[in-house]
């Protein structure tokens, strides 16, 4: 049986291999495409076709949900130009959770908050009131606070970076650049997270 | 040409729609009720009857008569034994099954126990058998009705129905299968409340986003969509699929026996009944397999029905008044409210976590859409317009807007309109077991359908020739907590040191949400698909020994029919395929796409499959249909292909299709 071939998310919905996408225009090819590929419009079709449109529009959701989330869509970018992040299985991945080592850049600010983690757990466990380490569980989370938002706007400078290096087709160590940049950004966005869900842990 | 029609199977009514002219209508019978009780009652002579008149015999003959099926669906005994008391038929759990049952409870959530089966008298059925029913009376009535209408051919043999947005991958086969049983083929299993926007948006035909919140008898949906273009795309839903009516009647029947309310019913009041209102007491499975308490001392069953019957009564009156009397007592709107405020709040946090998932603030929803009989009471209509904020919708009939979305739904199929679209979403995450009984999720949910998903797996010791994989449901992190669908093993999966085996296994739903995995070792591509039977489910033959056993398939009928079938899926494949090698471009399909010979092999398996065509021999179609069907393939794939690009380019629907 024939495998069908399918091109990547960006050929698949009709747009260039960029991070910046106009969410109306996305809206209106998956629409557009879905009333192309939905297996309702088959019912009466061969099975060979059903089976196509059934695999097709599979696909078809799984790129749309993959394209419309800004960090789920650089993921993919990094993947399909050969620099995704390894050690994480594709649920972990899914999930956002990162493997254990600690990016270099984020060292200062993971011990910081461990050590501040212990003593909140200590203080917990000798019955201190809840005011006194939810008030420190605040104040740690600021700086970490902090350190998301500059790399939402460093993720967003790369991302227009990217766009203009795909644009003039850019020469390859250009792109490679970028894209090691994006990668690092998104694995150090991963364990930012992970710190904020641990801190958010110890809340309760 | 037969008919195609939509049905709603509710827990407590059932109704059949159809469209006509491109309007969907509700079949009422010839007094005007558009309403099937979804009860069936088993008579002395061994006849079934459906409908009004086995509502009524639950107050002469209450243990020959089931109703509320649907909350056994696709459920195992195990599942099911904290509410089989309230129940006045017996519930018991398959025999063959019962003992391995025992000894796996606590292997896996909810996998146990076997199917369930509906004692009547002296007969046992299962869920999907006394579903079938219901539905088999659904298409008479509908039948009946298109014959009236003059129509030639007035058989109905082909339906769309509706399910519980929230229900899991069993209890959606266990429908389907319900259906073949009744004789339908069913061509689509959609959410009821996805049905509802249908048929709600059909003459409105504004974009926006719309929450629905469907209170049935049984069962709770809230799903949020946004409509534009037509499209129907669901972005999140949650549910209950144990919360309606049902436990509004019940915690109200529990007052009275427990002589919170008026005097005590006649007889002595049977204290495991009343323990009933008691939530952390669990029934003990007592005798044998038995697993619900059928009649015991205490009020006779059917006084327990006459007493359901008062209590629902009370409950309907105290919509339209502010008080009425239970059980020779005054009873207030108030009181009432009180009373059943516990159970309306527990609408609420599924709707939060929908608009979350959806990633929406409730003041964004443009309109909220009330669906189902329990929405008619006042509370439920307070405390949804608190939330979200603005005063829900109520123009359709609650009881016949999903029948009528569903008939919308089949006539989409049938005629291959493309002017609507239904994008519906997977409720539950997909995973399978992985090591240190950790779920790995494949598919999340509200991911929308179709969908598909895959992960690689390896093996964990040396030389280990076979995997087990474990299908899973839910979206908890351990195994333990999640809802099993199924086991099976990949074998022969060749010797190697641990980690070295390459196992991917891919998840594929299709659009009536159900769910089928392939597992494949890729060193030496040994494969093996399964559609998830659920653990507890019917199997093939079981149901096509059910069809065999219905009234309406003689076995010689049968055998003609399944010929039939098969001569009409093979003139429907042939015509497919020659209108592609008919395609405007097909000269240049062949010379820059096709392989060589690709064609000449297409056109000699068609002259093949003509030949075999009106044997009597059906596997020998069948087998040519498939040859012809895997050929065809690649040809399928690329004519869509270029419909895809005309698309892309902005020229509309219409122009591609003509």
């Amino acid at each position: 049986m024939a495998q069908p071939r399918l091109a990547d998310f960006f050929s698949f919905l009709g747009l260039p291999r960029k991070l910046r996408i106009d969410m109306a225009d996305l809206e209106q090819r998956y629409r557009a495409l879905s009333r192309q590929f939905h297996p309702d419009y088959f019912y009466n079709a061969p099975p060979a076709e059903r089976r196509v449109a059934l695999e097709k529009s599979s696909y078809l959701n799984d790129a749309y949900r993959t394209l419309k989330n800004p960090i789920a869509r650089v993921e993919y970018l990094l993947k399909l130009e050969g620099v995704a992040a390894v050690g994480a299985t594709p649920t972990q991945e899914r999930e956002g959770i990162s493997r254990a080592t600690p990016p270099q850049s984020l060292l200062e600010e993971v011990f910081a908050l461990n050590e501040e983690l212990d003593e909140v757990r200590e203080q917990k466990a000798s019955g201190a009131p809840a005011d006194a380490w939810r008030t420190r569980l605040d104040r740690a989370r600021q700086p970490i606070e902090a350190k998301r938002a500059a790399h939402e706007s460093q993720l967003q400078e790369l991302s227009e970076r990217w766009d203009a290096v795909a644009d003039v087709g850019g020469a390859n160590g250009d792109r490679r650049r970028v894209l090691e940049a994006l990668r690092d950004r998104i694995l150090e966005r991963n364990y930012i997270n992970n710190l904020l869900a641990g801190i958010e842990k110890e809340m309760v | 040409m037969s008919k195609v029609v939509g049905i709603d199977l509710g827990t407590t009514n059932s109704l059949v729609a159809y469209v006509k002219d491109g309007v969907p209508l509700v079949i009422r019978d010839t007094s005007g009720d558009a309403l099937v009780p979804s009860v069936v009652s088993l008579g002395g002579d061994g006849t079934i009857v459906v409908g009004r008149e086995a509502e009524r015999r639950l107050l002469t003959s209450a243990h020959r008569t089931a109703y509320s099926i649907k909350r056994f669906m696709g459920r195992s005994a195990e599942d099911v034994k904290e509410e089989a008391r309230h129940f006045p038929f017996r519930i018991v759990s398959a025999p063959r099954e019962a003992r391995s049952a025992a000894s796996e409870v606590s292997n896996a959530g909810g996998s146990s126990g076997g199917v369930v089966r509906i004692g009547l008298g002296d007969r046992e059925f299962t869920p999907p058998e006394i579903s079938a029913f219901v539905l088999r009376e659904l298409k008479h009535r509908a039948e009946a009705f298109f014959e009236k209408q003059g129509e030639v051919d007035s058989e109905v043999d082909r339906a769309v129905i509706t399910v519980p947005a929230y229900f899991n991958d069993a209890q959606r086969t266990a429908t389907r299968d319900a259906g073949r049983i009744a004789g339908l083929d069913v061509l689509r299993i959609i959410n009821e409340p996805t049905a509802a926007s249908l048929a709600y948006g059909l003459d409105k035909r504004h974009a926006g986003l719309i929450a629905v919140y469907d209170l049935g008898g049984g069962t709770f949906d809230i799903s949020i969509l946004r409509v534009e273009d037509g499209v129907f795309q669901v972005l999140a839903t949650n549910g209950d699929t144990h919360l309606g009516g049902d436990d509004i009647d019940i915690l109200l029947m529990d007052r009275v026996l427990g002589g919170h309310m008026g005097p005590p019913l006649h007889g002595t009041a049977d204290p495991d009944r009343r323990a009933g209102a008691d939530p952390n007491r669990h029934a003990e499975a007592d005798a044998a397999h038995r697993v619900g308490a059928g009649p015991r001392v205490g009020p006779s069953p059917e006084a327990l029905q006459e007493l359901r019957r008062a209590v629902i009564q009370a409950k309907w009156d105290l919509s339209d008044r502010e008080e009425t009397t239970l059980n020779g007592t005054r009873f207030t709107r108030a009181e009432f409210e009180s009373l059943i405020t516990p159970i309306v709040e527990r609408t609420l946090g599924p709707v939060r976590q929908a608009l979350a998932d959806a990633d929406l603030q409730p003041s964004r929803i443009d309109e909220v859409v009330l669906v189902g009989g329990s929405t008619r009471i006042p509370l439920v209509r307070r405390k949804v317009e608190e939330l979200f904020g603005r005063t829900p919708h109520s123009e359709l009939n609650p009881d016949e807007v999903v029948a009528l979305g569903a008939a919308v739904q089949a006539d989409i199929l049938v005629t291959g309109n493309r002017e609507m679209l239904l994008l519906d979403v997977t409720p539950l995450s997909l995973g399978i077991e992985t090591m240190g009984g950790v779920t790995s999720k494949i598919i999340m949910r509200n991911s929308t359908i179709p969908a598909s998903g895959s992960e690689m797996f390896t093996t964990a010791v040396d030389n280990q020739t076979a995997v087990d994989i474990h299908v899973l449901q839910g979206e908890r992190e351990l195994v333990a907590d999640n809802r099993s669908l199924a086991r099976f093993k990949l074998r022969g999966v060749p010797p190697m040191s641990a980690g070295l085996a390459r196992v991917l296994v891919q998840f594929q739903i299709d659009a009536n949400g159900i769910l089928s995995v392939t597992a494949r070792e890729l060193k030496t591509d040994v494969e093996q698909t399964i559609e998830v039977k659920p653990s507890y489910g019917l199997t093939d033959e079981e149901v096509e020994r059910m069809l065999l056993d219905s009234f309406e398939h003689a076995e010689a009928d049968f055998a003609a029919r399944l010929l039939i079938e098969a001569r009409n899926e093979a003139e429907n494949v042939i015509q497919a395929t020659e209108k592609s090698l008919r395609h405007p471009d097909m000269a240049e399909i062949e010379r820059t796409e096709l392989a060589s010979g690709e064609r000449q092999k297409i056109e000699s398996i068609v002259a093949g499959l003509r030949m075999v065509l009106n044997s009597t021999d059906r596997e020998t179609i069948q087998k040519w249909t498939h040859a012809l069907n895997d050929a065809t393939e690649h040809l399928a794939e690329i004519v869509m292909d270029r419909s895809v690009k005309a698309a892309l380019t902005g020229k509309n629907v219409d122009d591609i299709n003509a």
